[in-house]
């Protein structure tokens, strides 16, 4: 936890591509209430490749919710580059979900009715924009999907679907993408595949990811894992190796 | 552009979803469908009956006829046949034919009356060589002196009659024969619009018809190179104040619209069962997409997730209903001309003889179309885009977060609705603020809102009640029988909105049947009660019975009293009522109209008895005088001489001879009731009474009790033609619960493949859907047969106490209605059950 904490809004932490501040999400009342998120503060850094890992129910797919606009917190904050989440209405969230996220989910990620191509220009089209072709020419060749455009996700393999999927989420350039859990219905072959192009646009275009999983082989991909138990932050690793990872779970008793 | 990703998406998705398309488009088109044909079906008819009626004043230009003092649907005052000799007078007139058109009758030889299906008999007068009413002379020569007559070509072909032939013929003066000279028709038809003829010429006519010297009117062609208009003026002129002269135009637009009214009412009548079934598709539509928004909760959500706005999602939706509406609409105008046609068939079958010649589209009738078949798909579709939209992003990755977005705060709402409606149709029935256009928006729109409102409370019971309705089912077939009672359970809101379409449809037969029953228990209390003629004597086409008829039964010495019922409009302090004319004494005998004060045998002349409701309306008393103002415009001040309680026979009664007094018009009985005489018994006097009339073979002759069965059985046969007419609204609903079954299933595809995986048999696996299928539909079914019951019962106490009295039930339609309700289920089930029990089990387990 090494990460400075930002300033009080409104002014967000250049550094950090996205964050949160004391970060508090309850669901239910009472003796049900369950706190998913427990006043987690962290900051996640541009052209990084951050994975979240933590057991089920430990809160990790809410906060990436929380990043990401999807949800909403019962009480702290989130912020994407210089922007608080809570500041924005759906509308303006609409729009930032649009233009400067990306996202890469575990399962059921592509529109059926649409082919290849056309999932991977839906948030441009939806914004009335056709987005910059020389990049998602450079993005459809680094997935290696030109054969599969025209196909239906139906006529896919899980593999390809989640490479089509990646390739959606790179396509509007955008300030962050999030993946939840992105090579967790895959086979290892077609998940090391998915992962590797996910930390190649890290290197290689210095677009930031943030990843949640379970698997501490996919966690050995990105540059740095943030641990969550309970709604806390507990732990934090810079350029991990699957043994690292194995090493701290096995520690924290997990 | 945003908007041609969302149309693009709406595009797809209605070529990917294609079975659930065909089903929304099918319900689409079935309503669209039944209102174009409705449309097309008036509109040709008019056409028709304007053409030939202007085709046959084509080479009339002017008509003198006696004036009307206000509209009523009673025959003008006929005018002297002397005045066609003063209209020859007139400079420009080139011909003047006088018109004369009565009751005569064709008999054949074994003394039977010839009678066209249904249509009119009728005896005109034919001035053959001045004539310009179109008849054309098929073969021979026209007819001359009091031995000859010609008749229509038509139904000398039917009775295979030649020019030459003796035949007998029947009008208000008796029996008599004449030799055919001609056979006739009207321009290039055999037959004249379905009327039976027997043409005579004027003096023969004038004579046998008993037409005293008079004629209906003087038709008028004007000479070359003459003005009508100067003619017209010079005519009126000269010609007494009693009559006046109109042009061929009117003369034809007069005679259509009376067509037209009998046209609009039916087409009217239709387009109520029309809008019905547009209404009850409006439900399966909504549902539908209700549904299937549901199972799309993911994809919807993951676009709002990749950046697609609320409003984004709603006008995808809305789009796809709108293509769908577009299609369906298109589909449902061709639709209608089958239906058009259809409707044309059927009704002719059952002897309507409608002309099948034309076929009109209006563009009204495109509009029309286009407003109903787009305008409920997307009505139907607002409330599920709207929570569509509201679907929340996280929905994506989290589908239980979604579902709270399609929740409906359906109770409060519906109840709102069910209360509104429910006060407006009582307004509407009982207040009836702003006459007929305040009937259909109160009663109407009531009516609508009540049942979208039932559909929408009705979920709140449909646990407890599916549930009771499965218990013998659970009881009867184990697993399965359980499993569907459990399934239907599990989702009351879903239950309730498919079993709703069944429900409207069923409710308004249910409403009928009550309402048919009220009617038929009042009239069979008033036959038997007050009613005591024994034999009641009517006429089976709607002319009207010969006076010569009540004369004949008059002589018959069996029979003790006998009274004709005749009718005349008249004015009383400006309003027109209807005045039934009756021979009083004998009426006393035969009728008890629960006299209050005064008398009723002692009605004289000038005397009037009147019902207690206008009496107290226009504060009348025995001894009271009033005014009235007869059509001819003869008047007379009638003195009330009794007060009485039952209007079976109209609120206003005076004796036959005040309405001789005032009237020349031919006379004509509506019907006739007459009594046996003490001592004599039944089958004495039905043999005296069926003899007197033999010569009257078009007369029907009944007796009270035979009387009594004919008119049940016509207010049975009303109850069945509003069930047919209600059939595509009945039909439509199955196809939905059978819709809503599909979708249900293939959402339960896991679970079913799970339930066949540990050892259900395929036929478990249908007869577990079919027994759904069954519980939902009896569930519409009784929620119908509850509310309809209720309608029906309102309608019943809203119409006034002379047609009902008092409130009856069918327990027999009921069950009926019930055994409809299960078969509407079975019927609902043969997809789904198909659909189900043909899964993979493995890729049904494997499905997410």
């Amino acid at each position: 936890m090494d990460t400075p904490a930002p300033p009080a809004p409104p002014s967000p932490p250049q550094v950090a591509a996205a964050g949160a501040v004391d970060a508090t999400k309850i669901y239910g009342v009472g003796d049900a209430q369950v706190r998913a998120l427990d006043g987690v503060t962290v900051a996640f850094e541009s052209a990084k490749f951050t994975a979240i890992m933590g057991p089920s129910g430990s809160g990790k797919s809410t906060l990436l919710h929380a990043l990401a606009g999807l949800d909403t917190l019962t009480s702290g904050d989130t912020y994407i580059g210089d922007t608080y989440l809570s500041t924005l209405d759906d509308k303006q969230l609409t729009e930032l979900r649009r233009t400067r996220v990306g996202f890469i989910f575990q399962a059921y990620n592509l529109i059926p009715t649409l082919t290849a191509e056309e999932n991977i220009r839906l948030p441009m089209m939806l914004g009335g924009e056709s987005g910059d072709a020389e990049w998602i020419d450079t993005v459809v060749t680094t997935v290696g999907l030109r054969e599969r455009l025209s196909h239906r996700p139906s006529e896919l393999s899980g593999g390809q679907q989640q490479r089509v999927a990646v390739a959606r989420a790179l396509a509007s350039q955008p300030q962050i993408i999030f993946a939840d859990e992105p090579t967790g219905n895959l086979d290892s072959t077609a998940g090391a595949e998915i992962l590797d192009f996910m930390r190649r646009a890290v290197r290689e275009y210095g677009q930031t990811i943030v990843m949640v999983t379970h698997d501490p082989g996919a966690a050995s991909y990105s540059d740095r894992v943030v641990f969550v138990g309970d709604g806390k932050i507990t732990g934090d690793m810079d350029d991990p190796t699957a043994d690292d990872v194995l090493d701290h779970l096995k520690q924290h008793g997990v | 552009m945003s908007t041609s990703s969302t149309a693009l998406l709406a595009r797809r998705s209605i070529r990917a979803r294609l079975g659930r398309t065909i089903a929304i488009a099918v319900a689409i088109t079935a309503g669209v469908s039944v209102v174009v044909g409705s449309f097309v079906l008036a509109d040709s008819l008019r056409e028709v009956f304007t053409d030939l009626f202007d085709e046959l004043s084509e080479d009339v230009d002017l008509q003198v006829r006696s004036v009307q003092e206000f509209d009523t649907n009673d025959a003008r005052e006929p005018i002297d046949v002397t005045l066609v000799d003063d209209v020859r007078a007139i400079d420009g007139v080139e011909v003047a034919e006088p018109t004369l058109t009565r009751y005569a009758q064709l008999i054949n030889d074994e003394g039977e009356a010839v009678s066209p299906t249904g249509g009119p008999t009728l005896g005109v007068s034919w001035e053959a060589d001045a004539g310009i009413q179109g008849v054309t002379i098929k073969e021979g020569v026209p007819p001359e002196g009091p031995d000859e007559v010609a008749i229509d070509k038509a139904t000398a072909d039917r009775e295979r009659i030649s020019v030459g032939d003796e035949v007998t013929y029947l009008t208000d003066t008796g029996q008599h024969t004449g030799t055919v000279t001609a056979t006739i028709g009207l321009g290039d038809t055999d037959s004249f619009g379905g009327a039976a003829l027997v043409a005579l010429d004027l003096d023969t006519a004038l004579d046998r018809f008993g037409a005293d010297g008079k004629v209906d009117t003087i038709d008028i062609k004007v000479a070359d190179g003459a003005d009508i208009a100067t003619v017209e003026a010079d005519l009126e002129s000269s010609l007494t104040s009693t009559v006046e002269v109109i042009t061929g135009e009117q003369v034809a637009e007069e005679s259509a619209e009376g067509v037209n009214q009998f046209v609009d009412l039916f087409g009217n009548g239709l387009l109520i069962f029309a809008f019905i079934t547009t209404f009850v598709s409006g439900f399966i539509i909504n549902n539908v997409f209700q549904i299937t928004i549901g199972q799309r909760l993911r994809e919807l959500a993951l676009m709002r997730a990749v950046g697609a706005s609320g409003r984004q999602v709603r006008r995808m939706i809305v789009g796809e209903a709108l293509i769908l509406g577009i299609v369906a609409t298109i589909l449902g105008v061709f639709g209608g001309l089958a239906v058009a046609r259809l409707l044309i068939t059927a009704f002719n079958a059952a002897g309507a003889g409608f002309p099948t010649s034309a076929t009109v589209i209006q563009p009204r009738t495109i509009i029309i179309a286009f407003l109903v078949g787009v305008g409920i798909t997307m009505l139907s579709v607002l409330v599920p885009s709207r929570r569509a939209a509201r679907i929340p992003p996280v929905a994506a990755m989290r589908p239980e977060l979604g579902f709270g977005a399609l929740e409906r705060r359906r109770l409060v709402g519906g109840v709102i609705v069910t209360v509104v409606g429910l006060a407006m149709f009582l307004v509407g029935m009982f207040a009836r603020p702003g006459g007929t256009q305040g009937l259909i928006f109160f009663a109407g729109g009531g009516g609508l809102l009540l049942f979208i409102g039932v559909a929408s409370v009705s979920s709140t019971i449909a646990r407890p009640v599916t549930r009771a309705i499965g218990w013998p089912i659970d009881k009867l077939f184990k697993v399965p029988g359980a499993l569907a009672r459990e399934n239907v359970a599990r989702a009351p809101r879903r239950t309730s909105s498919s079993a709703a379409a069944l429900m409207i449809g069923v409710s308004l037969v249910s409403a009928a049947a009550v309402f048919a029953s009220s009617l038929r228990t009042t009239f069979v209390d008033t036959l038997e009660n007050a009613i005591t003629a024994d034999y009641i004597v009517t006429d089976d086409s709607f002319q009207g019975l010969s006076p010569v008829v009540a004369e004949t039964l008059a002589e018959v010495p069996e029979l003790s009293a006998v009274t004709p019922v005749r009718g005349i409009s008249g004015q009383v302090e400006g309003d027109t009522k209807n005045f039934g004319a009756v021979d009083a004494a004998a009426f006393e005998e035969l009728f008890d109209p629960d006299l209050e004060e005064g008398t009723i045998g002692g009605l004289s002349e000038n005397g009037v008895l009147v019902h207690t409701d206008p009496a107290s309306d226009l504060d009348l008393e025995i001894g009271s005088e009033i005014e009235v103002l007869y059509q001819n415009g003869a008047t007379s001040t009638l003195t009330v001489e009794g007060i009485y309680g039952d209007a079976t026979f109209g609120n206003w009664l005076i004796s036959l001879d005040t309405l001789e007094s005032v009237s020349d018009a031919p006379a004509r009985d509506f019907f006739i009731i007459g009594k046996l005489a003490d001592g004599v018994d039944a089958e004495t006097g039905d043999v005296a009474v069926a003899a007197a009339i033999e010569e009257f073979p078009q007369v029907n002759l009944q007796t009270n009790a035979e009387f009594r069965e004919s008119q049940e059985a016509q207010i049975n046969q009303l109850l069945v033609i509003i069930s047919l007419l209600l059939a595509f609204a009945i039909v439509i609903a199955v196809l939905g619960i059978s819709i809503t079954l599909a979708l249900a299933v293939f959402e339960r595809t896991r679970e079913i493949g799970l339930l066949r995986a540990v050892g259900m048999n395929r036929r478990q696996t249908r007869r577990s859907i079919r027994w759904e299928a069954v519980i939902v539909s009896t569930f519409g079914a009784i929620i119908g047969i509850v509310l309809g019951t209720f309608l029906g019962v309102v309608l019943s106490l809203a119409v006034p106490d002379d047609i009902i009295s008092k409130l009856a039930f069918n327990p027999t339609i009921i069950v009926i209605i019930l055994i409809g309700g299960v078969v509407a289920g079975l019927l609902a089930a043969l997809y789904p059950s198909f659909k189900a029990s043909n899964m993979d089990v493995l890729d049904a387990i494997a499905t997410e």
